[in-house]
Order: structure tokens, then C-alpha cells, then sequence
């Protein structure tokens, strides 16, 4: 058995302050003077210690509060009240939202868990991976030492195919050559994100944090020389079909390329390169994927890389999850008894911990992590540098050293979790993940086989 | 190094005003580049002397608060208390010898549209008529100076 996969975080403060959810709204005006008031009782003691940041005018009340609404309850002349936080409405988008942003600045500072509470107060069902639940049928106890306890569980996969069956010869040798594959620790690699203002700063913390955590970090050929040299069997190269033959990236171990024209021409050309020895295809989700998968991997392609929008759907249909692009796929390729040729990578839309697994019940092998390693650096996805304003939390600042162990920390939180999941579903090997659809349940297809026949009446059946 | 003196305001606004949205934000902020610091709060009732103060010590010439209509405000008398904290620390300022209107505040009228832009514009002219303040930039000390501009030569402007 392998030596057990740490990732080892540490506390790595924010350098601003951060935007938090809470607004309080208190006044003194009418105040009764009480011999102890709620604000004295407050048990975080917020308002003793108040301090206000001015250049980003962040009061501490806000930042310390812990929304347990005392104080809002107690006051005798009702002159504390709670708000929402603007600057918190205004953060991300529909998809990217305030809460899913404010976990992974939680998860990069501290590299733990985020714990919301007893309850879950969120919708029953959403779009995307929302309408996918991992079966936890498995938690039957609390494990006896935790997750980084006694209890092997590996979230190592391969990158690379696997032959369908071996042959010997009447020696007992084996016949076929040994398959070559990588072994990675964790199903995922970190992407350079296609928004924001990408400094050779972020660049090489991002190569160190992937080197560290033993992972791949893909990035296009204007970043490669931003990346220390030390970390080059950590990159892996994204090219252009025209750029390929005309690329030599010495001592990367795979490298990308962008497919847009013909499978076969493509195949033809990649059986040319040398080195890097494995290379992975991008190719759209979008109508038609599954097709184009196969056609790649009855080309003998190895590695196919399926990339969705950021909001993790179809490039030509939003209304399509990009969960969907990675079943159909994988399912026709298990038909085809493909499956085990091809390795299977997702991108697009992967924003917090439970993606990972759920896109690996889904099918795929491994995920691409790219807008939240940009979040982690406390990015507010405000947009304000594509529009060419000061960001304002001044990402061209940013150390390497800051940014590899935010990234670290965010990895670190997002194994815990994928170990959290996976221990709940009693799955020891996130190999054995892959398409264990068994181990999840489908908002659609529940909702389908439940209420579809609803208001039908079946040939032969008599109504008591 | 002589760098010339731009004026920056500090802009409060309750979220609730109807233009108060991310669009007008991001516009105003498109036009005056750094000159106009816009600070959303959640009511404006939230706006304590403190606020404006530390502002205008820290980075700004003038501080504005653009509050609800009168009987508009959702805590009922948020934008009452902001209009007396505003005025209190008007009188503090002029104390210390600092002009008075270098603190405004705006009340929308009920029924009419906040042109938030506008307010900042307007304030922006009055900021730059009055000039730089002493706060920032002490008389005394030779331009390109100050808690304006930081050693680097880097303007206040550089913050957003």
C-alpha cells in the first residue's frame, strides 16, 4: 500500500479585509441606557472590540459577527437591526455566488472544512449538480479516528489508457507492453482561469502549489516561461493544433492540445510527437460530445479532456448541465467497451468540493479547477479589471509563496471533503468511483419515474 | 516629482436607493477612475460619524451620503439619523478649521429618481473649487507629499 496522502495546510491570512454576509445597522439615538446592555453581553464581544478599516471602510462589526442575532433580539427599543451586506450581494454572479465565493475564501485561509451548521436551509433541488445527491447510505457510525485516521481511503487515478486484456506468452510473459499511465494523488488539475488579470506572480505560485500537491497545472504557451523551472513536470502545456509540431516543451510529462478540425488528421499528427509522452485532447461539450469522444478514442487517444462554459454547461446549449455532457459520454463509451482505453477529464463550472465527486459518479476520471484557484486569492469576480479599473484587492501584489499556500489550503479542504464523501458512501478507491451512478440518485429520473405516470391509467388495472 | 492634485470623494449610499444598483457603480466608478469611492451600506442609517471622519482623514477631500426620501427608509428612520450624524460631524469639521461643505448629504425625493452620478459629479466640481484638503495635503509640506500620495509617488487614486 502506498504512504498515505497529506496535504499539509496551514493558516494563510487574507490581505484585506473580507467581505462578510452580515450588515449591522445600530443606532444610539433613543438609547435607554441600560445597566447591561445586549451590545456589553454580545458573547464574540464585536462591539468592544469595533475598529474600522477607512481605506476599504470595512467596520470590524461586520467582519467579527457571527449571526447569532442576540443582540438584534435583545435590545429593549429595537435599535440594532440585520442587513445583508451590499458589498456580499454584489459579489459573483448567478452561478459563481456570494456563498459559494465566501466558503472558498474560508477553505483557502484555513484549509479546513466549511462547517455551516446543523440543517440544511437550501433549496431540495437546483440545476446543474444541484439535481444529483450522493448517497451517503454508508454513515453508520463516526469514523473512529476521522478521515485522516486509520482507515485507507485513496483519492489517487491514472491519466492514460489501460489495454482491454492482457496476453502471455506460453512462459508465462507477458505479451503486450506495459501500460504507461500517471498516477496522480488527487482527481484534479488545477487550470489557469479564462478571467482575470493573470500576473507571472499568480503563475508561479499556482506551478508551485501544483508541484507540491503532486498534480498538473494546465496553462497556455504566453505563462510557461512565468513558471519556475523547477516545477516543469508539473505544467502541462495547452496548444494550438497549428502550434504543435513548432512546441517543445522538455521535461513536462503531458501536455494539451485544442482539437478543431478532423479526428483522424489529429490522431495521425499526435502519433508523430515524441514527448511529452502523454497528451490530452480538448474537445467541447457541447450537442454531439459523446460522438466525438468515441471517434477520438477508437482513434486511440488516451486522455480527452471535455471542457464546459465557467458556469459549467453546454457551449451551445445553456440549458444543458455539463453533468449531463460527462454521463452521456462516459455511458458511450462503456457501451462502445471503450472505457478503460480513455482517461476522462471535466472542466468548466467547478466551484466547490462536492463537484469533484459528483463529477466522477458522472464519469469522468479526473476534474480541471480553474475560477476558484483565482478566488482563492480573495478575487471577488467583480469583473472591474476586464473593464481596466484597479482590482481591489490589488491581485498583481500577490506573492508566489501567498498564492501556492492558499492554493495548497483550498486542495487540502477539498481532499478532506472528497475523503468526508467518499468514506460516507463506503468507496475506499476513487478509481472505483468513476460511473458509480449506483451511489447517486438523479433529480430528473426521480422526478420522471415518480410523477410521469401521474393522471394515467394503465391498460388492465382496476382502481379499488 | 510634481504630480497634480485630483480630487477624491468618498460616496455613501444606502443599498435600497433604486439606482443604487451595479450597473450605476460600475459606471461612475468606469468615468471617475479612483476619483470617486463609492462605499454601498445597508441602510443609511448604518452611517456614523466615524465613517466620514476616518474618510476624510484617511484618503478623501469631501464625503457625500445620498440616503432614502424622507418616510422611505425600510428601518423607518435610518436616513433621519444619517442627516443628524452628517450634520454633527459637519460642525466637528468646521471646528477644527476645515470647511464645512466638504460633508453633504442627499435625500432623494419621493417619487423621483436619484441621479447618483450627477451627485457625484456635482460634489466632485464643489470638492475641486474648495481644493485639496489640508488633511491630506498640509500646506506645509512640498506637492507630490502627504498622506495623499504615499513615497512611491502613487496617488490615493490607485485604491478602488
Amino acid at each position: 500500500m502506498p504512504a498515505k496522502y497529506m496535504i499539509h495546510a496551514g493558516q494563510t491570512p487574507d490581505r484585506f479585509e473580507t467581505v462578510t454576509k452580515s450588515g449591522i445597522i445600530a443606532w444610539e439615538e433613543g438609547c435607554l441606557k441600560c445597566a447591561v446592555c445586549v451590545k456589553k453581553r454580545c458573547v464574540y464581544r464585536v462591539y468592544e472590540k469595533r475598529g474600522l478599516d477607512a481605506l476599504q471602510m470595512v467596520d470590524s462589526v461586520d467582519n467579527q459577527c457571527m449571526n447569532c442575532l442576540r443582540c438584534v433580539q435583545g435590545c429593549p427599543k429595537e435599535l440594532i437591526h440585520k442587513s445583508v451586506s451590499p458589498e456580499y450581494k454584489a459579489l459573483g454572479d448567478e452561478y459563481w455566488s456570494a456563498e459559494i465565493i465566501s466558503k472558498i475564501w474560508y477553505q483557502a485561509r484555513t484549509g479546513k472544512i466549511p462547517v455551516s451548521g446543523a440543517g440544511y436551509p437550501g433549496p431540495f433541488s437546483g440545476a446543474g449538480f444541484d439535481s444529483m445527491w450522493t448517497d451517503m447510505s454508508e454513515i453508520v457510525r463516526p469514523t473512529r479516528d476521522g478521515i485522516h485516521g486509520r482507515e485507507y481511503i485513496s483519492t489517487a487515478v491514472d491519466l492514460g489508457g489501460t489495454p482491454r486484456h492482457l496476453s502471455f506468452g506460453i512462459e508465462g510473459a507477458l505479451e503486450v507492453p506495459t501500460p504507461k499511465v500517471i498516477d496522480m494523488p488527487l482527481p484534479v488539475l488545477l487550470r489557469v482561469p479564462s478571467v482575470g488579470r493573470i500576473t507571472p506572480n499568480l503563475i508561479s505560485g499556482w506551478a508551485v502549489a501544483a508541484r507540491r500537491l503532486g498534480i498538473f497545472l494546465a496553462l497556455g504557451n504566453e505563462h510557461i516561461n512565468a513558471a519556475p523551472g523547477t516545477c516543469l513536470s508539473s505544467l502541462m502545456p495547452v496548444v494550438e493544433e497549428e502550434s504543435l509540431k513548432c512546441s517543445a516543451y522538455p521535461g513536462t510529462k503531458i501536455m494539451e492540445l485544442i482539437m478543431r478540425e478532423d479526428t483522424h488528421r489529429v490522431a495521425e499528427m499526435l502519433k508523430t510527437i515524441k514527448e511529452p509522452e502523454f497528451i490530452s485532447v480538448r474537445i467541447p461539450v457541447s450537442r454531439g460530445v459523446d460522438d466525438r469522444a468515441l471517434a477520438l478514442a477508437k482513434a486511440g487517444l488516451s486522455i480527452i479532456h471535455l471542457e464546459g462554459t465557467d458556469d459549467g454547461r453546454f457551449l451551445d446549449d445553456p440549458t444543458k448541465s455539463i453533468k449531463d455532457g460527462i454521463r452521456s459520454t462516459h455511458l458511450r463509451l462503456v457501451e462502445a467497451g471503450l472505457r478503460d482505453a480513455v482517461t476522462l477529464l471535466a472542466s468548466g463550472g467547478m466551484a466547490m468540493a462536492e463537484h469533484v465527486p459528483k463529477s466522477l459518479i458522472c464519469g469522468a476520471d479526473a476534474v480541471f479547477v480553474d475560477i476558484p484557484i483565482l478566488v482563492a486569492l480573495e478575487c471577488r469576480l467583480c469583473g472591474r479589471c476586464g473593464e481596466g479599473l484597479p482590482c481591489p484587492v490589488k491581485m498583481d501584489k500577490a506573492e508566489p509563496v501567498w498564492v501556492a499556500r492558499r492554493v495548497v489550503n483550498l486542495m487540502a479542504a477539498w481532499h478532506s471533503q472528497l475523503l468526508e464523501v467518499m468514506g460516507a458512501m463506503g468507496i475506499r478507491d476513487a478509481r472505483r468511483l468513476r460511473g458509480e451512478a449506483g451511489r447517486a440518485m438523479f433529480f430528473e429520473e426521480l422526478d420522471r419515474s415518480t410523477f410521469a405516470n401521474l393522471g394515467k391509467t394503465e391498460e388492465g388495472c382496476e382502481l379499488e | 516629482m510634481t504630480l497634480k492634485w485630483r480630487p477624491v470623494i468618498a460616496f455613501f449610499y444606502c443599498q435600497n436607493i433604486p439606482e443604487g444598483g451595479w450597473e450605476e457603480r460600475l459606471a461612475i466608478e468606469k468615468k471617475h477612475k479612483g476619483a470617486v469611492r463609492l462605499f454601498p451600506i445597508p441602510c443609511s442609517g448604518r452611517i456614523d460619524g466615524v465613517h466620514l471622519l476616518r474618510a476624510l482623514e484617511e484618503f478623501a477631500d469631501g464625503a457625500i451620503v445620498a440616503t432614502c426620501p424622507p418616510g422611505g427608509c425600510l428601518n423607518f428612520e435610518g436616513n433621519l439619523w444619517a442627516r443628524k450624524r452628517a450634520e454633527t460631524s459637519r460642525k466637528l469639521i468646521k471646528s477644527i478649521g476645515l470647511e464645512g461643505e466638504r460633508i453633504l448629504i442627499v435625500e432623494g425625493t419621493a417619487g423621483k429618481s436619484l441621479d447618483l452620478m450627477g451627485l457625484a459629479e456635482g460634489f466632485l466640481q464643489k470638492i475641486s473649487l474648495i481644493g485639496p484638503s489640508p488633511v491630506l495635503y498640509p500646506k506645509d509640506m512640498p506637492p507630490g507629499t502627504g498622506v495623499g500620495f504615499s513615497l512611491k509617488g502613487e496617488s490615493v487614486h490607485d485604491y478602488c
